[in-house]
């Protein structure tokens, strides 16, 4: 056998593997008992970025629990491949998350995997991130992430989101420019105006 | 389920006055602790003037804040002039305990606005404690936050900076500092009776498991939910994350680490004169809840080391059958009998060991501590006159608080790490002087989370 036809057999072989653990993963996972589930999404670190698309489906899974072991399975990846030293493993469990953050996924996924990668992510993830920031719904969880994506590139990202974003979510931006270290001209926080009206009247 | 901490009581002013000056005392025994005056008393000058109060958060601990407050207006202490909750029902309750004269809030900003109010009582979940902290400090308020200070590695360096840039008194609820048995131990232990300490492990029963999940819902309308959230990303409101159950969410209580860790490790730290100081490495281990939305650790064991000197904290949740047992006790000693014999810590020198239960509102101190005698010459420590009197104290002459927010957030900083070794399954490394986990990218990141606008820092 030649060297590439015995790279791509063990490939294949390493695919059906990681298919079966995949397939395992999610068995315990849609499982009735709790002590299953929770020892499935416990292991399921280790599982990596093949299992990423397939535990985003279920994450809205009718059954609460089932659903909520599938995104703490996630989570649980997340974890795991941002050890130190597995930059590999976390590069791909990235490039997976980014391909939930599309139009065709639910909010509540889109919005998690905003999070698991603020805790991630690298410069690949700046550009599909950013463009959330014209997303209504998702906008403000965008803006946390890129605050906290260390790269160069989000702090420029969030000057431009700065620059094309509405007046009400100009303030929003501006604070994660500061947070940054970044001048804004305007738009001062309004973190210590009041705006809640209390129907409790004074005695 | 009811909320732990809705068991404890607050903290019990103590009879005795101070026998001597407390640097008097320092400065003879050498002892590291509250020291010289590091701010410049804002507004309140004699010691017969009133201090105008404002209570942020009036359910729970809040609410015995406020009860205690009432006492002390009564006594001609303070004047209560606001009471503020996100919850319209607890704030009309609160209002109608108060009495007439208090104004009621919802947003507590508008309280910051008030040049009459010198100081605010802050008992909210705790992932508004540092915004809320820094936000009235900014605002030249004095502050009682409850325990613990903060959330996130990032907010405690927050709330230190506001604190001294802006020179008000804070005081963090972690009140078995300021508890007479507290006292005895500290004394007990800083004068080697039990010889060189190297260990100190500190014992709780789990955190609880969500045995009733429900799925997400409307917010009840008297709940402003947005408001309630503040810092902490969007979600649907869901009713076990609140009232009371926030504390067993990592995002906004922590489980029994952060709830009683911020007290019984805040005595540790305190009688091992560590204040300032920092753990080296940081390990965790423990059991996950298997069901509902609560996702703190149930079983937990985390391992502290300490460089120069050297010694290991532990934090263990174990199972009610393993804790220790507590000492019997007649009911007529002055601290009473033990009523929470599930928490506490075992002190391990070369000559022997110590044990206290409870750290909190109640802290009990093994009787060989409580009988001994001073020999002559015998090192004291501070002798707080209760944690409200210690804070009033710093707001009137600029003392530092027996738990002022430097050490608060030292031991803060051991719970969030305690978690956060939890959460990533490995062992952390964790620079004190920096202020930074080393070598973990990921850790890093984590050391501080974004905040929703506009209640950030």
């Amino acid at each position: 056998m030649s060297k590439n036809n015995l790279t791509k057999t063990s490939r294949a072989t390493a695919g059906a593997g990681q298919n079966e653990a995949v397939k395992e993963l999610l068995t315990g996972i849609k499982d009735a008992s709790d002590k299953v589930r929770t020892e499935a999404w416990l292991g399921a670190g280790k599982a990596g970025a093949v299992a990423v698309k397939p535990l985003a489906k279920v994450m809205t899974d009718d059954d609460l629990e089932v659903a909520r072991a599938s995104k703490r399975a996630l989570w649980q990846i997340v974890r795991h491949a941002g050890r130190p030293g597995a930059n590999e493993e976390k590069r791909a469990v990235e490039t997976e998350l980014i391909g939930l953050l599309g139009d065709d996924q639910p909010v509540p996924v889109r919005r998690e995997v905003l999070w698991m990668l603020s805790e991630i992510a690298g410069r690949s993830s700046i550009k599909p991130v950013a463009g959330l920031l014209r997303n209504a719904e998702l906008r403000e969880d965008a803006r946390m992430a890129l605050e906290r994506i260390p790269a160069k590139g989000a702090a420029v990202a969030l000057r431009a989101g700065f620059e094309a974003a509405s007046e009400d979510f100009k303030s929003n931006i501006a604070q994660s420019l500061r947070k940054r270290g970044q001048e804004v001209a305007g738009y001062p926080s309004r973190k210590l105006v009041p705006t809640k009206e209390t129907n409790v009247k004074p005695l | 389920m009811e909320p732990v901490r809705s068991r404890q009581k607050g903290n019990r002013t103590m009879r005795q006055s101070n026998q001597l000056n407390r640097r008097e005392f320092l400065a003879a025994a050498g002892i590291v602790a509250v020291g010289a005056p590091y701010l410049i008393p804002s507004g309140i000058r004699g010691a017969n003037e009133r201090i105008t109060t404002a209570h942020v958060g009036v359910g729970g601990m809040g609410g015995y804040h406020l009860g205690d407050m009432i006492e002390r207006r009564e006594k001609g202490q303070v004047n209560i002039a606001a009471v503020c909750d996100i919850d319209e029902t607890r704030l009309a309750g609160a209002l109608k305990k108060a009495g007439p004269g208090v104004q009621p809030y919802r947003d507590y900003r508008y309280i910051l606005q008030r040049k009459d109010i010198d100081a605010v009582v802050i008992a909210t979940p705790d992932h508004w404690h540092g915004v809320q902290t820094v936000h009235a400090a900014e605002c030249g308020k004095h502050v009682y936050v409850e325990k613990p200070a903060c959330c996130t590695i990032e907010e405690g360096k927050a709330m230190v900076a506001a604190a001294s840039k802006n020179k008000v008194s804070v005081q963090v609820g972690s009140q078995g500092r300021s508890e007479p048995e507290a006292y005895l131990a500290h004394r007990y232990l800083v004068n080697g009776n039990i010889g060189h300490i190297s260990r100190v492990d500190c014992f709780h029963y789990p955190s609880p498991e969500d045995n009733n999940p429900v799925p997400d819902s409307d917010p009840p309308p008297e709940l402003d939910w947005d408001m309630w959230l503040g810092p902490l990303r969007w979600r649907s409101y869901n009713k076990r994350y609140c009232h009371g159950t926030f504390r067993w969410l990592l995002e906004s209580g922590g489980g029994q680490i952060r709830d009683r860790g911020a007290h019984v490790m805040s005595c540790a730290m305190w009688w091992m004169g560590a204040d300032g100081t920092g753990p080296v490495t940081v390990e965790a281990t423990g059991t996950h809840p298997t069901k509902g939305l609560w996702d703190s650790a149930v079983l937990m064991d985390v391992t502290y080391t300490f460089k120069n000197p050297d010694w290991v904290l532990t934090w263990r949740q174990i199972p009610d059958d393993q804790l220790p047992p507590a000492e019997e006790r007649t009911g007529d000693e002055p601290g009473g009998k033990i009523t929470r014999p599930g928490y506490g810590a075992i002190y391990r020198g070369d000559k022997g060991e110590f044990i206290h239960w409870g750290g909190d509102g109640g802290t009990w101190a093994e009787k060989k501590a409580r009988q001994w005698e001073p020999p002559a010459g015998a090192k004291d420590v501070y002798k707080s006159p209760g944690h409200k009197e210690d804070w009033f104290k710093g707001i009137r002459t600029g003392a530092k608080t027996i738990m002022n927010i430097e050490a608060a957030v030292g031991v803060a900083n051991l719970c969030i790490l305690g978690n956060l070794s939890f959460i990533l399954g490995r062992k952390l490394e964790w620079d004190q002087a920096s202020q930074t986990i080393v070598g973990d990218e990921q850790a890093q990141r984590m050391m501080s989370r974004p905040q929703r606008y506009p209640y950030h820092l």
